[in-house]
């Protein structure tokens, strides 16, 4: 049973603790950065993290973010993430993003490169460029 | 024969030693409180928010538990506390507030009370919780996405994760020295080696673990890492690797030491803790999950029953 003490001891633990757990959770819980830190990407082939501060950092790679999020080209602090353009899967209507800035009779092109075909072309040819960075499929994706 | 005394056994009044179960859990919590702050340095308030929520709920589902089935108040003793905080610091720090209530309630409940109580239970609580909860909900441990809102002043990848599926040249981003000293990522309580060695070292100079179930373990874990470096270095890691990543040392000192799952007699201690090594490098170099601590603790309270029958002591002594 243990000693009235010990009781009023652990019952005084269970409730402070709770608060603490309570407060930490809704004060402190931390929020993903803008820009990001690292993305991890959900994929059917293999989950790939992605440390986008490494990339865009001086001490890193030192990309301008332009190197990446390559449109709209005239407008610097638009950086749209790359799943807005580029969808998961193609269809016949072009992704909601491009009805934000253009008509639909502006679109030509109906159809966007799929996430994956954007990545594999933007990362592995950046890579293979510098020299620098994996460029097989195991180098990125992990089981 | 006749003439020979098995046992020895004086009058009463008898000497009470002092020694409780009470006293026992708030050692191990006091002495787990250093690699926790380790965990606190690192990743901050949300550390505090797991460890705390996962005691007090530890402590809420024993309470809740022996009140419905009208058994002795036991939460005074302090051991669902320790399940708890075990168990928090085994979880990552980003681990969801419904995460933790439920595996409490596994590791209390399903873990312990299930089975009867303290001293009863045939796996360590806070493993069987956490095991149960990587089957279930296997994303919240991938350590590499719970962290990714994290900024280090390290390369903050799991460790085991980037060697197990690039290979050894790929740790050369890690130094012995830092992950020694807890600039790793992993659980929020078992990433800083120094502390859990304190720590370790602590309860063993108290005799509140025996080390002879720690030392045989990591004993296993070196051996067998050994071996396997030697065998093809580019993909299996260094022992020394090893033993600071991952569970290791919280297993060590924390985990395959619980009183009820662990063996008391001194081969089978040796046995147990070495098999226990053994399997968690087999498991991390030749199987499917990155880490093995947890099933290879698990796997060896199985055995426990049965390695506890090699030569076991008679009680007394013959004079």
């Amino acid at each position: 049973m243990g000693s009235p003490r010990a009781l009023r001891f652990i019952c005084s633990l269970a409730i402070v603790l709770f608060i603490v757990g309570v407060l930490s959770y809704s004060a402190f819980s931390r929020k993903a950065p803008d820009p990001p830190l690292r993305m991890m990407f959900k994929v059917a082939v293999g989950d790939v993290l992605f440390d986008h501060h490494a990339h865009m950092s001086v001490p890193g790679y030192g990309l301008d973010c332009k190197d990446c999020h390559h449109h709209p080209a005239e407008d610097d602090t638009d950086t749209r993430a790359c799943s807005e353009c580029h969808p998961a899967k193609t269809g016949k209507t072009p992704p909601q993003a491009c009805g934000d800035c253009h008509d639909a009779d502006e679109i030509e092109d109906q159809e966007m490169l799929k996430t994956g075909d954007a990545f594999h072309g933007q990362c592995i040819s950046c890579h293979q460029d510098f020299g620098a960075g994996p460029v097989e499929c195991s180098g990125c994706h992990v089981k | 024969m006749a003439e020979q005394k098995k046992l020895i056994v004086s009058h009463a009044p008898f000497w009470h030693d002092g020694s409780s179960i009470h006293e026992r859990s708030y050692h191990i919590m006091g002495a787990a409180l250093l690699p926790a702050l380790a965990g606190f340095v690192l990743y901050g308030m949300p550390a505090v928010g797991v460890m705390s929520l996962s005691i007090s709920f530890a402590i809420f589902w024993e309470f809740a538990f022996t009140a419905v089935t009208k058994r002795p108040l036991t939460i005074a003793d302090g051991n669902a506390a320790l399940i708890g905080m075990l168990f928090g610091m085994l979880l990552p720090a980003a681990t969801p507030w419904w995460a933790v209530v439920t595996g409490t309630f596994i590791a209390v409940i399903i873990g312990k009370q299930i089975f009867g109580g303290i001293g009863s239970n045939a796996f360590n609580p806070a493993v069987l919780a956490v095991a149960i909860l990587m089957v279930a909900w296997k994303e919240r441990f991938n350590f590499d996405a719970a962290y990714v809102n994290y900024s280090f002043g390290f390369a903050a990848q799991y460790p085991l994760g980037v060697l197990k599926h690039f290979g050894v040249p790929a740790t050369r981003i890690f130094h012995l020295g830092d992950l020694f000293f807890g600039r790793q990522t992993g659980g929020l309580g078992t990433g800083c080696g120094a502390a859990l060695v304190a720590a370790g070292a602590y309860l063993i100079y108290r005799g509140f673990i025996r080390w002879e179930i720690s030392l045989s373990f990591l004993a296993g874990i070196f051996l067998t890492a050994q071996i396997f470096n030697l065998a093809d270095p580019v993909r299996f890691g260094g022992p020394f690797f090893h033993l600071l990543t991952g569970y290791t040392l919280f297993a060590a000192f924390f985990l395959l030491t619980e009183d009820s799952s662990s063996p008391v007699n001194l081969i089978p201690m040796l046995i147990y803790g070495f098999c226990g090594g053994v399997l968690t490098i087999l498991i991390r170099n030749i199987g499917a999950h990155i880490d093995g601590s947890l099933y290879a603790v698990l796997a060896m309270n199985m055995v426990n029953p049965l390695l506890d029958k090699i030569r076991p002591k008679a009680i007394g002594k013959v004079l």
